[in-house]
């Protein structure tokens, strides 16, 4: 006899999970329908396939410097991170220091503050310092928020590098920097590249503190918004949202099966 | 050589100990931290005790937040936003915790694909998935000009409080799915064996060993969906409508004080620095259910 399920319950519980994966997916299938359909509203009944929005987006030069500017601070934002995560992750779990927990605390606290919350201090800081708004404001907000998802991925990386492999470096004549470069680098590059997946994505669709701080910077975010406000604009921002979702379920399942034979690797090594 | 090596361990690891300097590691990330969040939540703050009290020397005054605890409409504000968070918190945890059950405990063979499958929209972009629901709940969107087409009446979902409930259930459901995941994928099975051994039957061993192992789970996926949702401000201002009970929140009411119509940043910096207080209680109390020994002890 099975403790946890009974046959019925098992048959209940994959019926009932399989409806959850039909709500959680029905949203995204019902925007690529639309991104096909000839029409400018989305609504039933369908008036014929067309490949017209995809044609707009990708000659739509607004959309372009969006995904740009988006790309831009993604890419700064999640490098900041994950230099900040590593230094960070590295005290957490190589030192013994006295306030260990605040600090930790502190390090993660941006998890739970409020967005709302975050992106008006940010932008009474820049204001009490006369800061001009722009791409670099974004970043420096962008860097507070993904920093604790990067430390929580490379944390636990970290402590699964046996510690002897560094010190054998050090035996070895490494310095402090070479050590890291050519022992401990490589062995936890698998979480450095999710914390940067995870960062950059972040990043990259964040709306809420970007849009206290942004001046008149336009990501992509942002601009989406936006263009919700004319709906003449919509389709094309459908036929947009279906690129950007695949294009990221891609990402996440093709990183996942990554992860797993890199650490598989790292593990049989 | 081998010798020798095995000799200079000890002294030189603890030489090693002193020779990585810790200031020198958390230096850069604690003080980013300090200038762009603990400073400017400070400058938030000090808003709040008065006008531009950081730019000229301006006595401090509490008159702010005299009004804000004496005026019904934010704090009632405040209130229907915290039982919209509740309602949210609730459903998608009573709905994903048999989701997160099934995958761990039902000996399927493909659980990790099936959790990938479950947890994937998570990793897409959240702010296309609440527009794909706006366009769906729309008024002449796939819904309503689907019941039009065969003669129902259409629902006229959007912009109300239902809509924003949905929203946002369906946003947090796949994340919320995985602490719960993990507290029973760490249960031990035997546990459930001995239960089975000793008479119980399915259930009882549910309600007297599962459901209790598993609790540290519950409670972090409860908080992961509550804390962020209680000061949400994007999904309400897309499906949501103006007033409380069509689905405006809190945060709504904090992002019009600074940026639209008639900005009033002190009291705007009352409000916020209000919600981080209450975040920060909820997290001081909540925080002991997250501890799983402590659970597991009682």
């Amino acid at each position: 006899m099975d403790v946890a399920l009974s046959r019925n319950g098992r048959r209940l519980m994959r019926v009932f999970f399989a409806l959850a994966v039909v709500f959680l997916y029905a949203p995204i299938a019902v925007l690529l329908l639309f991104s096909f359909n000839n029409s400018e509203l989305p609504s039933f009944p369908l008036s014929g396939f067309t490949l017209q929005w995809y044609h707009e987006f990708l000659t739509n030069s607004d959309i372009q410097n969006a995904l740009v500017t988006s790309a831009k601070v993604a890419a700064l934002s999640s490098v900041g991170a994950v230099a900040l995560g590593i230094l960070a992750s590295i005290a957490l779990v190589r030192r013994a220091f006295r306030g260990k927990s605040p600090i930790s605390a502190l390090l993660l606290s941006p998890l739970v503050i409020p967005y709302v919350v975050f992106g008006i201090s940010l932008l009474l800081l820049y204001h009490t310092l006369g800061i001009s708004l722009g791409i670099l404001t974004i970043v420096v907000g962008h860097v507070v928020i993904t920093l604790p998802y990067t430390i929580l991925v490379l944390m636990p990386r970290l402590q699964q590098v046996d510690v002897a492999l560094e010190e054998a470096a050090y035996d070895l004549f490494a310095n402090r920097l070479q050590t890291f470069r050519f022992v401990t680098f490589p062995l936890i590059l698998p979480a450095v590249v999710s914390a940067f997946l995870i960062a950059f994505t972040t990043s990259f669709d964040e709306y809420a503190v970007a849009s206290f701080v942004n001046g008149s910077t336009t990501t992509f975010p942002i601009y989406l918004i936006s263009a919700f406000r004319s709906p003449h604009n919509l389709p094309q921002v459908i036929a947009v949202a279906v690129v950007v979702i695949t294009i990221s379920l891609l990402v996440v399942v093709a990183a996942e099966v990554w992860r797993r034979r890199a650490e598989a690797r790292l593990e049989a090594a | 050589m081998a010798v020798e090596v095995a000799a200079v361990p000890k002294p030189r690891r603890r030489r090693l100990r002193h020779a990585l300097v810790t200031p020198g590691l958390l230096g850069l990330p604690i003080g980013w931290l300090i200038c762009f969040f603990l400073v400017p939540v400070g400058i938030v703050a000090a808003y709040s005790l008065g006008p531009s009290l950081a730019a000229s020397p301006h006595p401090v005054t509490l008159k702010t937040w005299h009004d804000f605890l004496h005026s019904t409409t934010y704090l009632r504000l405040f209130w229907s936003s915290l039982q919209l968070s509740l309602i949210v918190s609730v459903l998608v945890v009573a709905v994903a915790y048999p989701l997160a059950y099934y995958l761990a405990l039902s000996g399927t063979k493909r659980k990790y694909v099936l959790l990938l499958l479950l947890i994937a929209p998570f990793l897409t972009s959240y702010l296309l998935r609440v527009l794909a629901w706006k366009i769906i709940l729309g008024n002449q969107g796939p819904i309503d000009s689907f019941l039009s087409s065969v003669g129902l009446h259409p629902l006229s979902l959007i912009y109300t409080r239902f809509a924003v409930i949905l929203v946002l259930g369906y946003i947090w459901l796949p994340f919320v799915a995985l602490p719960i995941f993990v507290s029973l994928e760490s249960l031990d099975r035997g546990l459930l064996e001995a239960a089975s051994d000793l008479y119980a039957s399915r259930l009882q061993a549910f309600g007297r060993v599962t459901l209790p192992l598993s609790l540290p789970g519950v409670f972090a996926a409860f908080l992961f969906v509550f804390i962020p949702t209680l000061g949400e401000f994007v999904t309400p201002s897309l499906v949501g409508g103006t007033s409380s009970s069509s689905g405006y929140m809190y945060g709504n009411a904090i992002q019009d004080l600074f940026v639209h119509g008639f900005p009033d940043w002190e009291t705007g910096s009352v409000l916020a620095i209000f919600l981080l207080g209450v975040v920060a209680v909820l997290m001081v109390v909540f925080s002991r259910f997250l501890q799983p020994r402590q659970v597991a002890a009682d």
